[in-house]
């Protein structure tokens, strides 16, 4: 049951052209990206791996943003357009209906990762690094995308509004990315120091460096920052669990 | 005959207004009951927590054996025009029913949904985006929806609000019909002729709480009043707006 929920959402994706404008978005901001980094006089100094590190960040932390923002509103729209008694007056359960709506964000993800690709062959030219840049923006992203998607869904689940979970999602976005924009001295301060090794977007960031900048591409080297990536989609997912456990068919309508 | 709905001291409030109040109903199978009062009388509130879709505060409900909190297994046999009119605009009329149709697990649901649309006179748009509806031509797909799975009890809320004579004389046709075909249907209408065209029984409700229940000519002899539904139906409520 949930691959039909999956599919009216990818559908609906396509008929409204939410998802087109998404990826003519994407497209746009990578392609303005790596215009500069291999035009621009100081950008195209930098080291090829630097280049590449820069534009790895921008496609995951685009990704993040986009998802954040879709991943929204896709299940709180059921109640605020008052779809959601006809839904649930249906034998649909709880977790076809979120797996469905989770696989339909994760499904726009792939979208903006696959528009990356060429981006990602045109500065990684010349160098060993395309497939571990590919792979490890693909499975960062994944990772990291698919915690955000589980959190917001139970925001979204526990508001039933698009505009609070949305407000609530951007700033625990703006939050956890934040951090990842100290400068080094900064996170030599211990407390900061432990932040940033739980903070998803920063072990994103660091896994990346450690690939592309440093040339540690196993994933046993890079195990140290994967783990608290899991750990938070883990987090996220029982927050999940609880959330889907707490709402009630009896409650699909607001009280009047 | 069989009683499929039974309903013992129903409560609902919201904040410190009961929207519903002490209501008791029985309905039989096969019966096609109708359920009327003035607005905020409770009408929706009760068809919501006759399907599951409200919490009662207090009270017992029974469908077809199913006691409340237990109502999952009905939601295969019955059908829902609700009152909230939302719909998926991008969609098909076509489109909307197959999506209905899977949730269902339909067999052969191309062929159950053009019958369906043909029922309710919407095969000639069944290509064209909902957005594109009347009002009178969501109702109808609303209705198409509600029986997409050949629903044993139907409940209705307002099934003709915003349909044109034409229209309505059709819904009530088929909705005959499907209650002649053994459907027990419980209709929620401010069409006081509509019910008292077609219910074989009839409740009336006013600030939640029930004012009377039986056929047209026991309220006939309770209110002492030999003329119309209207007029049992003013007397009763003691209120104009109907």
């Amino acid at each position: 049951m949930f691959r039909n929920i999956w599919l009216k959402e990818l559908k609906e994706q396509l008929y409204t052209w939410k998802g087109t404008l998404w990826l003519v978005i994407s497209s746009l901001v990578f392609s303005l990206i790596s215009y500069l980094l291999l035009t621009d006089k100081e950008l195209s100094l930098l080291d090829q791996t630097e280049m590449m590190w820069m534009l790895a960040k921008v496609i995951i932390g685009i990704g993040l943003l986009i998802i954040s923002i879709d991943a929204s509103s896709i299940i709180s729209n059921e109640f605020e357009k008052e779809t959601a008694e006809s839904l649930f007056l249906s034998p649909i359960k709880m977790k076809d209906f979120v797996l469905g709506k989770l696989l339909a964000s994760l499904s726009m993800w792939f979208f903006i990762f696959i528009v990356s690709i060429p981006y990602i062959l045109v500065t990684s030219a010349g160098t060993k690094l395309f497939f571990p840049f590919l792979i490890y923006v693909f499975l960062l992203g994944t990772i990291g995308v698919l915690g955000f998607i589980m959190l917001i869904f139970a925001i979204s689940l526990l508001f039933r509004s698009s505009k609070n979970t949305l407000t609530t999602s951007l700033i625990i976005l703006l939050a956890l990315a934040v951090p990842s924009l100290f400068s080094t001295t900064l996170k030599n301060n211990s407390f900061a120091n432990v932040l940033s090794k739980v903070n998803p977007v920063d072990n994103i960031f660091s896994s990346l460096d450690n690939v592309l900048v440093d040339y540690q591409t196993s994933l046993l080297q890079n195990g140290q920052f994967i783990f608290p990536l899991v750990l938070f989609c883990l987090i996220a997912f029982i927050f999940l669990v609880y959330a889907s456990k707490r709402f009630k068919r009896a409650g699909v309508v607001k009280h009047e | 005959m069989k009683t499929i709905i039974s309903v013992i001291n129903l409560t609902k409030s919201y904040g410190s207004i009961k929207a519903v109040d002490g209501l008791n109903l029985e309905i039989a199978e096969g019966d096609f009951f109708g359920f009327l009062g003035p607005n905020g009388a409770g009408k929706t509130t009760t068809i919501r927590m006759l399907t599951g879709i409200i919490e009662p505060d207090d009270g017992k409900i029974t469908i077809a054996g199913n006691i409340y909190p237990n109502l999952k297994p009905i939601l295969n046999m019955i059908g829902v025009v609700p009152e909230s009119r939302g719909f998926y605009e991008w969609m098909t009329a076509k489109e909307y029913l197959l999506f209905f149709a899977q949730l269902y697990n339909i067999p052969c649901p191309h062929k159950k949904i053009d019958e369906l649309l043909g029922k309710v006179n919407l095969s000639e748009r069944k290509n064209s985006a909902i957005a594109t509806f009347s009002r009178g031509m969501k109702q109808r797909l609303g209705l198409a929806r509600a029986l997409v799975n050949d629903p044993k009890i139907l409940f209705l809320d307002e099934p003709t609000l915003g349909l044109d004579p034409q229209g309505q004389e059709e819904i009530q046709n088929l909705l005959k019909q499907l209650n002649k075909n053994g459907v027990t249907i419980f209709l929620s209408s401010h069409q006081l002729n509509e019910v008292s065209n077609l219910c074989s029984r009839v409740a009336i409700i006013n600030k939640g709480r029930l004012v009377a229940q039986g056929t047209i000519s026991e309220l006939q002899k309770k209110t002492n009043l030999a003329g119309s539904l209207k007029d049992i139906f003013l007397a009763l409520t003691n209120n104009n707006h109907v």
